[in-house]
């Protein structure tokens, strides 16, 4: 299930840009459930402040 | 005020071999970047990264060198080859990264002893980049014979270099500034 929440940069307090999905596959034990069995790994949410650049993730 | 932000364009020396002709390449390159309007620099010198080689990747991951990479609008890499390949302890450095990387730009410099200026090792990387989410440009620097391009002091010997340079830069900074446009203002959803 894709997170729909806007992610809130930590500096600016600004809602931050989605701007990339990757799939990671390096996924330690911790990880195992939260693989999505359609694409064989994680995927990662990427996104960027556009106040002041910075960038976070987090699992989709 | 967005668009009134440097860029912050970082050089990585990615190697840590004593009596490295790279360090002059590295430093030439800094020099370079600096001079360029609206742009910020710094050499990271990866043998001043300290990492373990215990373990690898995300779990070793230094705050120092995470918070340029999150910074950083792009990146310059300073690659010696080395076997026809690049230095194990860059992929080492680079590896510690992943979120930082993604959709900003980076331009390779191939540094080599031989005629084929750093190509091997270039092509080499470029998979590299692809998968930690860096966008390279098509433009690259080759110093072929390096030795015989910096006199003893770090003196840069054949002037043709710095058209080279300066070209391979703008297109640095052009798709540095598109991809943080993208990154900041065009969303995935």
């Amino acid at each position: 299930m894709a997170n729909t929440d806007k992610m809130i940069c930590s500096r600016c307090k600004v809602e931050m840009n989605h701007h990339c999905d990757k799939i990671v596959y390096n996924v330690d034990a911790h990880d195992a459930g939260k693989t999505d069995p359609s694409l064989g790994g994680i995927i990662e949410e990427f996104h960027t402040c556009p106040k002041c650049g910075s960038g976070a993730s987090r699992h989709a | 005020m967005e668009g009134s932000r440097s860029l912050f364009l970082p050089v990585i020396l990615g190697t840590t071999r004593q009596g490295r002709m790279s360090l002059h390449v590295s430093h030439l390159l800094t020099q370079e970047v600096a001079k360029q309007n609206g742009v910020e620099t710094e050499l990271i010198d990866i043998a001043a990264v300290s990492l373990p080689t215990g373990d690898a990747g995300e779990a070793i991951k230094e705050a120092g060198f995470s918070g340029k990479m999150n910074r950083a609008d792009g990146l310059v890499i300073v690659a010696p080859e080395y076997n026809h390949g690049y230095s194990g302890l860059l992929k080492h450095v680079l590896d510690s990264c992943l979120k930082e990387y993604i959709h900003k730009a980076v331009g390779i410099v191939g540094v080599s002893a031989g005629p084929f200026g750093g190509t091997r090792v270039i092509q080499n990387l470029l998979p590299v980049m692809r998968e930690i989410g860096l966008v390279t440009i098509f433009w690259d620097v080759n110093f072929s014979s390096v030795q015989k391009v910096f006199a003893e002091d770090g003196k840069l010997l054949d002037e043709s270099y710095i058209r080279r340079i300066d070209k391979f830069l703008k297109e640095l900074i052009w798709m540095a500034k598109t991809l943080r446009q993208g990154r900041e203002q065009i969303s995935l959803d």
